[in-house]
């Protein structure tokens, strides 16, 4: 009953079952945690283009092998590209990478994420935009784009900023790590189960027969648990992180982290301090503003601003830190930076601004979303 | 079936449901539907212009701080989530009893308070403070104008009095602490029998030099101070009104702090207050009624910017008309008609944005055989009623940012200035707003008489801007006696006009062409001209009418009052002018095209609706009968050729999704059964 195709050589980097009215996407890059190539996310757009309009398709799982589900994005052929002179290139990676983003997110059939492991970057845009997302012992999610010089994108200003409170904002700025206990709780996760009920999951799953959400809820529901949150888990820090990631501006938050910390000696409040300095300062700019207009506008135009944005970032011409920060962590990882501008306050609201405007590049076009014809209106954006 | 499938499914796929385990909460449409709802940004056209840098030129300023604003009150539940048809909305449960809502707009007030929202609203100086304070009133005003209300009373009116009447003794006292919140103040100056006639308060208070104090008393129940707000639950200190009574002499109205409760709560000795009790709308504003049974406060409590009373009791003033010296009073409480103003144009634009997009999304009947039913904005009829108002929105939020700056950027030199500028458009803008609601509520049909579609609410909610600060007929009345002065005076002196924009009558004047083509109709030299004929003429047969009235032994002022006709049609004349202006001069700033374009329809449409509305133009023959007609024709044509923007149009108002209501959006699934 089971079918591995691997016809052509790159597809192998994506396994496809397919086990009844579902289909098994198996993320196959394990020496690199999974990272998305660009062989893999074109696959993934075909696989999932062909599956929407195929109706004897009713689900969808997606997951990794090896340790991570997904480590993210391939920044270092993205750098590649850069260092060649053709940001262009680079851009291409992102254009499609977006695309298959938003099919995921207006997808019409549930889709089903199984977060054995590692979850970055790249790995939460092929994921959180899906239906239902399964966390587990071993899930460790973050967004670390902050310090390396690039912003959450894949449309993480949408899902960010739809978590509780100000945890996107915090999650987003300081790159914090977090479980699959603390994924269920802020809502990346929807269901929560021990790494070794999984292939139970997967076979009640290709028995069901059905695209109702309501049915796939209740089968992972039959094998999910309610786990524990760690006693230091950043979740119970709720209040604080609303009481200061709420602020206007990055130098506000960092003040207001900063009289938290005279008021009380807490590890937590200053390891998040550590972690936002050590960031690059246009980043956390870029990010911020990115997570609170994200909260105002649809999945689309979450993502078509993203794609201007980070068209302006591999230009390089607001700044070269995305190429310094996978310098210093990626390829030569002595793990130590150069910003430029190198404070916090040196970042103006012009250098912003340009970020978010227009791509002027003879001939560059904005990100194309599919049409949709039948899109659910949250997916929309007026502005 | 498939597609309902979908949009079922997809509606419940985001973080939106936390309830990841409900089954209920993800229910389906399990039967086939009769309609479906397409967004209206799948029908419409992609944008011709950039919304954003619309966007940008409406709002004109401080465009982050807002959106910072709208994720601070999405964020939090105090402002009261709603998850309808796959979205999130916020907005006041207006089901609430009176007690629930005054509430719960005390707690708002705290949490934006926590989040630093009002920092500098008081001790802040300059253009750059001014400016933050105003968008972040303007976004706080879109979620409930009862919110913005209580902290306009407490900022505005109690924080402005002691900034604009006292000096540095009740600044360092009162400014810091009030906008901390450590006291909460409330502005006592309307009476039971005197609103818009501030000079004829009963209240009274007089001097003891002995113990050097004033003491401050409610002579009868007339003279009870009346609606105000913050009194009934919160405030415990006020500013209060009061004629000053020196040795017998009556100085006329000046203003005393006084405490009003106690850190605690309860009401102060000699102090009776009681409720105005429940109201139309603004039920989260705890109006109240004061009565003070001589109540007595230390001498340095009167706010003595413009007169003094020494220790001994001597009456110390520099100006000594008081007249005069009521007009010094009065004149920094233009703030209130400011932002009056700009409240009404948001008010304006969020049933605007939602009636329009219903407009885009719901059908009725067809006009074929067996053909598709008819989008509601496809139908003229339909278009003709919305499309100008949306016009107008556009014109008075020039009008409106305009106002803004010459109040931030006043010298005592424009204090006239902003006096007629700000009572016309307070005058103008909240009439607009009235019948915009109303008009947007029947467009909405039953569902805008639903209060969480928000229309119908924010009439009740908006009714009051006719009428506090100002009545809007004596407002209009006060700009028609302002030009009528500047005419006197300038044709007494033989002298230019120079102000308030009557310049143009040193011009000779304008002549209309006798055939109007359609290029005639949009340009702006005719638009002007047009607006200007009918001020200058209205100007001259008022100052005639009001002369020869007086030359039949009439006084000045009842010689005016039987005039109202020609004001009335005056105070319109130069409103309107004011607008174009306003309009075109944000226009000849824009460099980019297709927003230039975009805006030179919405001008034209703004102008003929004038016309095609205001009598005065076919009664005293400033266009001919069938000019009027060629007007009309062109106004059908205008409505055409901005219907395919519509969308575009109220998507740069700004108001994110959160901010409209269900019907703006997916109408169908919010009323589904599992909804």
């Amino acid at each position: 009953m089971a079918s591995i195709s691997s016809t052509y050589g790159e597809t192998d980097q994506v396994l496809v079952e397919e086990k009844s009215s579902v289909r098994i996407f198996t993320l196959n890059r394990p020496k690199q945690l999974n990272a998305l190539s660009f062989a893999m996310v074109s696959r993934l757009l075909e696989l999932f283009t062909s599956c929407a309009e195929d109706s004897s398709v009713k689900l969808i799982i997606l997951k990794g092998r090896g340790r991570a589900f997904c480590a993210g994005g391939d920044v270092a052929a993205v750098v590649r590209d850069i260092s060649q002179g053709n940001w262009r290139l680079g851009a291409e990676y992102f254009r499609k990478e977006f695309t298959l983003n938003y099919v995921m997110a207006t997808y019409n059939k549930p889709q089903v994420s199984l977060l054995d492991g590692i979850v970055m970057g790249g790995g939460a845009g092929a994921s959180m935009h899906g239906r239902f997302r399964v966390a587990t012992e071993n899930s460790l999610f973050a967004m670390p784009e902050t310090a390396l010089g690039l912003f959450p994108d894949v449309g993480a200003s949408y899902f960010l900023s739809r978590l509780p409170g100000f945890f996107g904002e915090y999650v987003g700025l300081t790159g914090a790590r977090l479980d699959g206990a603390e994924m269920l709780a802020c809502g990346l996760a929807t269901h929560f189960l021990r790494s070794e009920r999984l292939t139970l999951l997967e076979e009640a799953l290709c028995k069901a027969n059905s695209s109702d959400p309501r049915v796939i809820s209740s089968i992972i529901n039959e094998f999910s648990e309610v786990p524990n949150l760690k006693e230091k888990s950043s979740y119970h820090k709720l209040k604080i992180i609303n009481r200061c990631f709420s602020r206007r501006t990055i130098e506000e938050i960092i003040a207001a982290l900063e009289r938290e910390g005279v008021q009380r000696k807490d590890d937590w409040i200053s390891s998040s301090i550590q972690s936002l300095k050590k960031a690059s300062p246009t980043s956390l700019k870029l990010s911020l503003r990115s997570i609170r207009e994200g909260r105002l506008q649809g999945i689309g135009k979450c993502l078509v601003r993203e794609f201007r944005m980070v068209c302006h970032v591999l230009r390089g011409e607001v700044s070269k830190d995305f190429t310094e920060g996978c310098r210093a962590i990626l390829l030569d990882k002595d793990k130590n930076p150069k910003w430029e501008p190198s404070k916090i306050e040196l970042v103006t609201d012009e250098l912003i601004d340009r970020c978010f405007s227009k791509v002027k590049d003879d001939g560059w076009e904005d990100l194309q979303l599919p049409v949709r014809s039948d899109l659910a209106s949250y997916a929309i954006a007026k502005l | 079936m498939e597609k309902v499938n979908f949009r079922t499914q997809v509606l419940t796929r985001h973080l939106l449901n936390n309830d990841h385990r409900g089954t209920a909460a993800t229910a389906g449409i399990s039967t086939s539907p009769c309609l479906s709802y397409t967004p209206p940004e799948i029908s419409s056209k992609p944008f011709p212009f950039d919304v954003n840098s619309m966007r940008k030129l409406m709002d004109g300023h401080n465009i982050e701080d807002r959106d910072w604003l709208f994720n601070l009150m999405i964020q939090s539940n105090l402002f009261n989530p709603k998850l309808r048809g796959g979205k999130i909305f916020v907005v006041p449960d207006y089901n609430q009893s009176m007690e629930q809502q005054r509430e719960i707009t005390m707690k708002r007030i705290q949490y934006l308070l926590d989040h630093g929202v009002f920092e500098r609203w008081l001790t802040g100086k300059g253009f750059d403070a001014e400016m933050r304070k105003l968008a972040l009133l303007e976004v706080i005003e879109i979620f409930d104008h009862s919110l913005a209300i209580k902290i306009g009373v407490h900022f505005f009116l109690w924080g402005g009095a002691i900034l604009f009447f006292g000096t540095k003794r009740h600044h360092d006292k009162w400014l810091k602490a009030s906008e901390d919140y450590h006291i909460k103040g409330c502005f006592a100056m309307t009476e039971l029998g005197h609103g818009s006639n501030v000079r004829g308060i009963e209240t009274i208070t007089t001097y003891d030099s002995k113990t050097e104090e004033f003491v401050i008393n409610t002579p009868c129940e007339s003279a009870q101070k009346y609606w105000i707000g913050g009194a009934a639950n919160h405030a415990t200190h006020t500013v209060v009104f009061s004629q000053l009574n020196i040795d017998g002499n009556n100085q006329g109205v000046h203003a005393f702090i006084t405490q009003i409760r106690d850190a605690d709560g309860n009401i102060c000795p000699n102090i009776r207050i009681a409720d105005c009790g429940h109201k139309i709308g603004l039920n989260g504003v705890d109006n109240g009624r004061i009565w003070f049974d001589n109540v007595r406060i230390p001498r340095e409590n009167l706010l003595n910017s413009v007169a003094d009373v020494s220790a001994d009791g001597k009456y110390l003033s520099a100006i000594k008309d008081p007249d005069q010296r009521f007009g010094a009073f009065m004149a920094p409480l233009t703030s209130g008609r400011v932002t009056i103003a700009l409240s009404a144009i948001y008010s304006t634009k969020i049933s605007l944005a939602i009636a329009i997009r219903y407009s885009l999304t719901r059908r009725a009947f067809s006009i074929t055989p067996n053909g598709d039913e008819v989008l509601l904005l496809d139908y003229p009829s339909h278009q003709r009623r919305l499309l100008p108002l949306l016009a107008k929105t556009y014109a008075m939020t020039f009008a409106g940012n305009y106002l803004k700056l010459l109040y931030v950027k006043r010298t005592p030199q424009l204090i006239k200035t902003l006096h007629v500028v700000s009572s016309a458009l307070k005058a103008i803008l909240t009439w607009h707003n009235m019948r915009t609601l109303q008009e947007c509520r029947e467009a909405c049909g039953g569902q805008g008489l639903k209060t969480e579609n928000r229309i119908g609410q924010l009439k009740g909610e908006f009714d009051v801007q006719s009428t506090f600060e100002g009545d809007n007929n004596v407002l209009m009345q006060q700009v028609s006696k302002a030009m009528l002065a500047e005419y006197v005076a300038a044709k007494r002196r033989n002298k230019p006009f120079k102000d308030l924009g009557l310049e143009h009558m040193n011009k000779s004047c304008p002549v209309i062409p006798s055939r109007l083509t359609n290029s005639t109709l949009r340009s702006a030299q005719f638009q002007i001209d047009i607006f200007c004929l009918r001020e200058r003429d209205l100007l001259n047969r008022f100052a005639i009418e009001v002369s020869e009235n007086q030359a039949q032994g009439e006084s000045k002022e009842s010689a005016f009052i039987v005039g109202y006709q020609l004001a009335e049609d005056l105070g319109r004349a130069y409103s309107d002018r004011l607008i174009l202006q306003t309009f075109i001069e944000a226009e000849n700033n824009v460099t980019d095209t297709p927003l230039k374009e975009m805006l030179g329809l919405i001008r034209s449409m703004y102008v003929l609706v004038s016309l095609d509305e205001d009598v005065a133009f076919l009664r005293y023959g400033y266009l001919t009968v069938e000019a009027a007609a060629t007007v009309r024709k062109e106004i059908v044509k205008l409505c055409a050729e901005i219907r395919p923007h519509a969308l575009s149009l109220v998507s740069s108002f700004g108001i994110p999704d959160a901010f409209l209501s269900p019907i703006a959006f997916d109408w169908v699934a919010a009323n589904s059964w599992s909804n």
